[in-house]
């Protein structure tokens, strides 16, 4: 369960969330909707606690993760994983080194077991054919699926979060992410993976997630379904979401 | 900028420095990282270490022994410049060439890696970032630094061989064996403390500054100058405090 209670944070003096409060569980496809710097990647860094806030409470599991130092936070931050807007990959490494990080850290696994296990991943994402490229060779959609590989391999994570999963990428390829997306939250709950999307692609949004959530001026003023999303009598979401409707 | 901010960055900068010294005695230790840093700051500096050492040499050769001829006291030239590249300017110059080029790499490394979400990813993977990340950079800028100082000053006194020799035209034979005569505790002591700890503050400035590099492009320039002018305004200030106290160790006189 995860619960954020009254979170208000500031840049200085711009603040960025203003007591912001939800709750979810781990296996929700939430998405987070809202304008170019309306605060939802920092949201994904609050719950990953990357970032902590001015005041609030973020309970993980009944543990509030605002107090906890860098090496407590390490089982808390294995519940999660992260795809970065960029794929945030290594630069250094090779998309293959890349993918086996977090296998070699943890030294479990022997290195033909590792490999296989990259080969493996890079195909269900899709780029098995990328695996000896460095990743400034790669496209922006190979560098998130890529980076999505990765993630799977830093071990079972029960949620999935993305941050503008879809940005920049072309139409066609935006529907192919948000395909390995569904499919890696596939399943009834309480039994999958759940997934958080922050995004102001509604597109993207609404063929992933079941629970939309919008951020406007530090507080979320809409949490609902999809008819709610698409009925809702709030002008400026309206607006935000005319995209949604040109489309259909 | 207020006192506040400036005093708890001071405070940031200095948990970070000891957390990077601790980092070297607890596991799992960073074998690659710290001997791929070590290669970056050592072996990839040394062309230019000699480089601008040579140089610095010879004209600090040159003007010694035409002021010295002047005086009819030439022949002193090989003392006099030895004890000026071993005790102060071969560590000096040493250190700034390598705050220029392995200090700003380091922040701006840092700073990209930053700004991309790559510390972020580390960090969701549960590593320790300043173990992964600072302690290599820092163990390898303190012990290469000392070591390009030796060859760096080995160059500057060649350099000096070679204008008192060639162009003041003196005996070399008198130059090398003066150059002999002034390697002793004392002054050994003196030129070699010095890198140490050049190399350490270099490596911590260049790392913490990176490591807080915040907002695109524009704030990653502002990292590598920081970390930069910081590191020589570092280096400068702390030469002379270290000289007064290698004095006061040493039990020399001014
Ligand atoms: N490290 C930081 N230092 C100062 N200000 C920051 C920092 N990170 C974010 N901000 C500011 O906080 C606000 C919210 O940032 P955030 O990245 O969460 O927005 P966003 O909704 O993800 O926007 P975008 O759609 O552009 O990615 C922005 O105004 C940004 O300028
Ligand atoms: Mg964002």
């Amino acid at each position: 369960m995860i619960e954020f209670q009254d979170v208000t944070l500031a840049y200085n003096s711009n603040r960025v969330l203003d007591r912001v409060s939800f709750t979810a569980q781990f296996w929700d496809r939430l998405a987070f909707l809202g304008g170019s710097g309306e605060g939802k990647t920092t949201i994904l860094k609050l719950l990953l606690a990357l970032v902590r806030p001015d005041s609030g409470r973020i309970m993980i599991d009944g543990e509030d993760i605002t107090r906890l130092s860098e090496s407590q936070l390490r089982p808390i931050r294995r519940k999660f994983t992260i795809v970065f807007q960029e794929g945030a990959l290594f630069d250094s490494l090779s998309v293959r080194e890349n993918v086996a990080y977090c296998m070699r850290e943890q030294g479990a696994l022997s290195e033909e077991d590792i490999d296989e296990e990259v080969r493996n991943l890079l195909r269900k994402v899709g780029i098995e054919g990328a695996i000896d490229l460095m990743p400034e060779e790669l496209s922006g959609g190979m560098q998130r699926r890529a980076a999505i590989a990765r993630s799977m391999a830093a071990g079972e994570p029960r949620m999935m979060l993305y941050d503008e999963p879809t940005t920049g990428l072309d139409p066609l390829t935006a529907e192919n992410i948000g395909d390995l997306i569904s499919e890696l939250s596939a399943g009834e709950p309480p039994d999958r993976r759940g997934s958080i999307i922050v995004t102001h692609d509604v597109t993207a949004a609404a063929r992933v997630s079941e629970r939309f959530l919008y951020l406007k001026n530090g507080r979320i003023t809409f949490d609902g379904d999809l008819p709610g999303l698409l009925n809702t009598d709030d002008e400026e979401l309206k607006k935000f979401i005319d995209a949604l409707f040109l489309l259909r | 900028m207020n006192l506040r901010t400036l005093l708890a960055q001071a405070q940031d900068f200095y948990a970070l420095s000891a957390r990077s010294l601790l980092g070297i005695f607890h596991r799992p230790f960073r074998v690659r990282e710290t001997v791929e840093q070590m290669d970056y700051a050592g072996s990839g500096s040394v062309l230019i270490v000699i480089l601008v050492s040579l140089f610095i040499g010879m004209a600090l050769s040159l003007q010694i022994s035409t002021e010295l001829a002047a005086l009819g006291l030439k022949m002193y030239t090989g003392k006099i410049v030895g004890i000026a590249i071993i005790r102060e300017i071969g560590p000096v110059a040493i250190a700034l060439t390598f705050a220029g080029r392995v200090g700003s790499g380091m922040a701006s490394e840092l700073g990209s890696m930053v700004l991309g979400h790559q510390v972020d990813m580390l960090r969701v993977f549960g590593m320790d970032v300043v173990k992964k990340l600072v302690t290599p950079r820092v163990l390898s800028a303190t012990l290469m630094l000392p070591v390009l100082t030796v060859i760096g000053d080995g160059a500057a006194l060649f350099g000096g061989y070679y204008i008192a020799a060639f162009v003041s035209h003196q005996s070399g034979s008198f130059y090398w064996g003066q150059i002999a005569e002034i390697m002793n505790f004392n002054n050994i002591v003196s030129g070699l403390a010095k890198p140490f700890l050049f190399g350490f503050l270099i490596a911590t400035i260049s790392c913490y500054m990176g490591l807080a590099a915040r907002g695109g492009a524009r704030g990653l320039r502002q990292a590598t100058t920081t970390a930069v002018v910081l590191s020589i305004i570092m280096i400068i200030v702390t030469d002379f405090l270290l000289t007064q106290i290698l004095f006061l160790l040493l039990g020399m006189q001014a």
